[in-house]
């Protein structure tokens, strides 16, 4: 699974932490790194991960800012796009299932690397479950 | 202030405490539902709460479902409306005084009473602080072109409702 990472300056410390993570510990993810330097600001590294997911150039994103909830709001407004801003494990997994969250956001200031090391465990390891859930994405789909 | 405030099945416990506590506080609520513990689809109710504050029928919104993912997103994707997910009061505080977001949302499954009525009077008695004019503006910009069935349409999901009542989606 290709994973895509982004962030502005202040997430890139914990991007970096979780790029190691994810590459070293025989996961078997191909990590994408969209900011090998800081993005300007959270918009542009939020979309630089949008892009990615939508382009069919990633499977999942995740996008690092400090508080997390800009990531979500900025790229959330592009058409076709969830993100989950996610500061605990039970919303990590349970949005990749019901949600089909095609990224999640962590804020950097908010969450510390073990628990951010747990969230993209639980984030990348389950699958969505589409069936009822269904009708939820298409309606959301339908929103501009 | 108007607050709008929205749900699915999963939380309406939730939503109905916290229209009571804005109620307490003198504040006029709009409630778009949903009411009860039926099944149903988190994007009709975010997507209400958004119209409401994006026509200034309401002066902010607050949405919530399971874990506030799916409200959340259905209601950022309104032209004006710019909605935060939050966990804890930080980020409530932060949304408002930064991003001026004026739809809040939470995990109603996911914070515990207390805390989310903690997340909303914080959300509500912050003040944006005019500093990041450029960023809200740039987040705003993101906002793909307008889709104006969304607006304001009662029968915006009609035809998914349909194939829902006929079974169409199942586990």
């Amino acid at each position: 699974m290709k994973i895509a990472l982004a962030s502005d300056k202040a997430g890139f410390e914990l991007k970096n932490y979780i790029k190691n993570y994810l590459e070293n510990e025989g996961k078997g993810y191909e990590v994408i790194d969209l900011s090998e330097k800081p993005a300007a600001d959270f918009v542009d590294s939020s979309l630089a991960v949008t892009h990615a997911v939508l382009d069919g150039k990633t499977d999942r994103g995740i996008m690092f800012d400090e508080y997390g909830t800009g990531s979500a709001m900025a790229s959330n407004k592009i058409h076709g796009m969830v993100t989950a801003n996610v500061t605990e494990e039970n919303t990590a997994h349970m949005t990749t299932q019901h949600n089909g969250a095609k990224a999640i956001a962590i804020g950097a200031g908010i969450v510390g690397n073990k628990r951010a090391e747990s969230i993209v465990d639980e984030y990348l390891g389950v699958e969505y479950a589409g069936g009822r859930h269904q009708i939820r994405l298409d309606m959301l789909e339908k929103l501009y | 202030m108007i607050i709008a405030l929205g749900n699915d099945h999963i939380v309406t416990d939730t939503k109905i405490k916290i229209s009571e506590m804005l109620k307490a506080m003198g504040h006029k609520v709009i409630d778009v539902g949903t009411y009860d513990h039926t099944r149903t689809h988190y994007p009709i109710y975010g997507l209400r709460v958004a119209n409401l504050v994006r026509d200034g029928k309401a002066d902010y919104g607050v949405v919530l479902c399971g874990t506030g993912v799916g409200i959340s997103t259905a209601a950022d994707k309104n032209q004006g409306v710019r909605a935060a997910l939050v966990a804890d009061t930080t980020v409530a505080k932060y949304a408002k005084e930064h991003l001026n977001a004026n739809v809040i949302s939470f995990g109603g499954a996911v914070v515990g009473e207390h805390l989310a009525e903690e997340i909303v009077k914080t959300f509500l008695a912050a003040k944006y602080l005019g500093e990041d004019d450029d960023l809200v503006k740039k987040i705003d910009a993101v906002e793909s072109k307008d889709n104006p069935e969304q607006h304001d349409n009662p029968h915006f999901y009609d035809h998914e409702m349909k194939l829902w009542d006929e079974g169409f989606y199942h586990d």
